[in-house]
């Protein structure tokens, strides 16, 4: 069982949970300040304003800032994602307070120069040149502007939009900064060997200077809805193998309903050896390698997305019969063992992930990020538990409709 | 970090087990090596070991097809398997009081695997769409050329997941036999990390391996490589990919000579270890300043694994659009000339084994991680114990790094790999490339 000690530096809100006879621990800062935080129409900003905090701070070079945390053989790194940039990182036990120190310093004291915005940028465009021919990124890309309208937050990559990219200004990522990175909520959260009182002491000292009172609230994001059922094939020349993104908008991770959408996404895709997808197209037809699902967690609908890589002659196939395992879901024909399987399986994973400083962080940021309660982590397997068949079938009638959904299908031409 | 010895036993039918106490979870990580892999198979097979992996999945008499992934699924296990050049090797990391039965799987499909002709018809479509999600990636591509023309005789020069025409061809008779023949206790050994005294993890394992039989272990493949004489270079040009890529492969010595942990510090020297792009780590690597810092490339990796024979160390750059391959290469040559002829001063030492030490912390501070590494170091015999490996990496000097590069960033010995994206190229799916990703999971 998992058992936190919580502390608050001015709007940080901290969480650690000590794992004895580790030498490490895992670190995740959580800023508000992802895709949800970026400005209409600025889709980019998050990820350009991140990566230069990696820049360098006021006070070291971008070289000297790297420096030191590759002389405590820290690893980290800083991604975007719907709701958060999120700060990651592993150090020795006892190398927690440089590490904090030097975290701190990035996101309270960065330089955000001119010089490293535009090593950045060139970086970024790099990267969009990269994806064009990637199938994996060019059927995501598609399948977010099919599923969200322009100037919806995901309805581009993290990654940005090239004139975005091309366009933004030191003024606009200091701007982000203030109002997001240091300006809106944030979640801290320390797993591993250090105890509680010796890493929330180093937390106060390396984020004293975090800003206190109220959060600035994100901008809420545009009303999107699929209403009607949108694919879209493209063409990547020179491949060899198709990838698939099917998909619908989710729910918020405060939705009632949320706990038994996990367990629907179980039964239905999450896995690609324990759900029914799966187990169809994979281990009955062979028409995949892999085949799986994901729900998002956001404090706002995010995307619940299969995906698969199919040969060209077998994305019909392979789709078609995704459906049907669908549609029998919808049906109610969802047998008592695949139901039992998928919650078995969901809380069995949480004593499993009880191994790792890593896996242990990632549950307690969850439960912080969406306030889920002193006894979640007692209450939370009881939840899985007693989802009902019938709340299966609602959740997929409600969330994984048949008649609307996008479908971005990437690479060889497909037979006609 | 002395003193981590695994416990270890023999059975009397050859098939060793290593133990080692981790009670920070309540878990049990449990990991099979079989000493079969791309090495062990010769054109017209290749991929074989690969394909027989997955096959491993799909029933024994007592354990019908879907019963293990379903049994593992209801327990919340993580669980794999994996075929390298080297090895064949299958995990489940479980809830401690469910060990018995990973164990009871796994001596099941030691020796009773169906392999049932209709299964392999199957599963050879989805190996193809593995391999064909392999050659959607210009790394993979250029790879598995240029590891086809550094070796002219050693079996590594095939790698791993086999040509799509050998794949095809592969029969259920001749996975079969190649099951018969490699999977033996006495050709296998078994790693247990996990929340129990060692001494009672083994009992365990004992109980549910010993009465499986086999028979004694096959001969060594021998196809020794023979000194090369000179660079040789290799162009792949695709439309498949956006930008250009340069590898560097230099011949270099297998797990258990001297040079092999100095050589592991060479990847950290070179790019800190785990690559480095746009992570927050890594970037006060050599590589990272030379290419990245300047302008010229968006991701670089160092690479070296610890195997049976002489392998290659590798070293890669993601190129910015437009950046000219020649001048990428020139600047990895140079920097590799500077590593044989001036030794690292003390700050870079210092800092440089600090990563290489926190490095191997990271992963061994999960249970599943702390076995696989165990596993991993004994495959090749680079160590006893995971405490023997870092102990020579914290013994590494400044002149053992300059020496091992001295030994092996040389030109005659290397092969030298551009990828060119060209739009102007037909399509032209599957083209007959043979090298896989080095951990070829199921």
């Amino acid at each position: 069982m998992i058992r936190r000690t919580r502390t608050q530096v001015g709007r940080l809100q901290v969480a650690v949970a000590e794992i004895p006879g580790l030498r490490s621990v895992a670190s995740l800062l959580a800023l508000d300040a992802g895709q949800l935080a970026e400005p209409r129409g600025r889709s980019g900003v998050a990820r350009l304003t991140a990566q230069t905090l990696l820049r360098g701070t006021e006070t070291r070079s971008a070289q000297e800032w790297s420096e030191g945390l590759d002389a405590i053989g820290a690893s980290s790194r800083l991604d975007v994602g719907g709701q958060a940039a999120l700060f990651s990182g592993q150090c020795l036990t006892g190398d927690l307070r440089a590490y904090l120190r030097l975290v701190a310093e990035a996101v309270l004291h960065p330089a955000l120069a001119a010089a490293e915005l535009e090593f950045v940028r060139q970086q970024a465009l790099a990267q969009i040149e990269e994806d064009k021919k990637d199938t994996r990124a060019v059927a995501e890309k598609t399948w977010r502007e099919l599923a969200y309208p322009p100037g919806h937050p995901f309805h581009t990559r993290a990654v940005g939009d090239e004139a975005v990219v091309r366009s933004t200004t030191t003024e606009e990522l200091r701007r982000f900064h203030s109002d997001h990175v240091v300006g809106g909520g944030a979640v801290l959260v320390i797993a591993g060997g250090a105890g509680a009182a010796t890493a929330i002491d180093a937390v106060n000292e390396a984020f004293a200077e975090w800003p206190a009172g109220r959060a600035r609230p994100a901008a809420a994001a545009l009303p999107s809805v699929l209403s009607a059922t949108v694919r879209r094939d493209v063409v990547v020349p020179d491949k060899t193998q198709c990838d698939v993104v099917l998909g619908w908008h989710g729910l918020p991770r405060n939705d009632p309903r949320y706990v038994a959408a996990r367990v629907t996404n179980m039964v239905f895709a999450a896995d690609t050896f324990a759900s029914r997808a799966g187990n169809v197209v994979r281990d009955q037809l062979g028409l995949a390698y892999y085949v799986f699902s994901t729900l998002g967690s956001t404090r706002v609908a995010s995307p619940w997305l299969v995906r698969m890589g199919v040969n060209p002659e077998n994305v019909t196939r392979a789709v078609g019969t995704t459906f049907d395992e669908l549609r029998r879901m919808h049906e109610g024909d969802i047998a008592e063992d695949d139901l039992a399987l998928a919650k078995d399986k969901l809380v069995g994973e949480l004593d499993v992930a009880l191994e790792s400083p890593g896996g242990v962080a990632q549950l307690v940021l969850e439960a912080e990020l969406f306030d889920l309660g002193d006894d979640h982590f007692e209450r939370y397997p009881r939840e899985l538990r007693a989802v009902t068949k019938d709340q299966v079938v609602e959740t997929t009638r409600s969330f994984l409709p048949l008649d609307r959904y996008a479908l971005a299908v990437a690479g060889p031409p497909l037979p006609a | 970090m002395s003193g981590d010895l695994p416990l270890v036993r023999q059975l009397s039918n050859g098939l060793v087990l290593h133990a080692l106490e981790a009670r920070h979870a309540p878990v049990v990580s449990l990991w099979v090596w079989y000493h079969v892999g791309g090495r062990n198979e010769v054109p017209g097979t290749t991929g074989m070991s690969h394909f027989l992996e997955h096959m491993l999945f799909k029933g024994t008499p007592g354990h019908p097809k879907g019963d293990l992934d379903r049994l593992l699924a209801r327990y919340g296990a993580s669980w794999n398997a994996f075929t390298n050049a080297d090895v064949t090797c299958y995990f489940e990391t479980v809830p401690a009081d469910r060990y018995a039965t990973a164990l009871g799987l796994e001596a099941d499909r030691m020796r009773n695997a169906l392999i049932a002709l209709e299964e392999v018809e199957a599963e050879r479509t989805v190996i193809v769409s593995e391999r064909e999600g392999y050659e959607n990636d210009p790394s993979f591509l250029l790879g598995e050329e240029v590891q086809a023309v550094a070796f002219s005789r050693h079996t590594y020069g095939q790698g791993v997941i086999g040509s799509k025409e050998e794949i095809k061809l592969m029969t259920r008779d001749g996975l079969y036999e190649h099951y018969a023949r490699f999977y033996s206790p006495s050709n296998a050994y078994v790693v247990i990390v996990g929340d129990g005294e060692a001494e009672a993890l083994l009992d365990e394992a004992a109980t549910a391996f010993e009465d499986v039989s086999g028979d004694p272990p096959p001969p060594v493949p021998k196809a020794p490589e023979p000194p090369q004489m000179g660079e040789k270079r290799v162009v792949v040009r695709r439309a498949g990919g956006a930008l250009p890529m340069v590898q560097l492969a230099f011949r270099s010595p297998r797990a258990t000579d001297p040079l092999a942990a100095a050589l592991s510090g060479l990847t950290v020297v070179l790019s800190g270890g785990g690559g480095a792009g746009d992570g927050a780590s890594g970037r006060s690597s050599r590589l990272y300043r030379a290419l990245i810092d300047a302008g010229l490339a968006t991701e670089i990796e160092a690479s070296f694994q610890l195997m049976k024979d002489p392998y290659l160390f590798w070293v890669e750059a993601s190129l910015r659009p437009g950046v000219p391959h020649v001048d990428v290469e020139r600047i990895i040559l140079t920097e590799l000339a500077r590593l044989a002829a001036e030794p690292l001063d003390q700050s870079e030492l210092t800092r440089v084994r600090r990563q290489m030490l926190a490095g191997m912390a990271y992963p061994t501070d999960t249970i599943t991680g702390r076995a696989y590494q165990l596993g991993q170091l004994l495959s090749s015999g680079a160590a006893r114990s995971i405490g023997e490996w870092y102990d020579r990496l914290s013994a590494l000097t400044a002149d053992d790094l300059r020496e091992a590069a001295a030994a092996t960033f040389a030109e005659r010995s290397r092969t030298a790999g551009w990828f060119v994206p060209d739009d102007h190229v037909a399509s032209r799916p599957g083209t007959d490339t043979r090298r896989a990703a080095p951990g070829d999971t199921r």
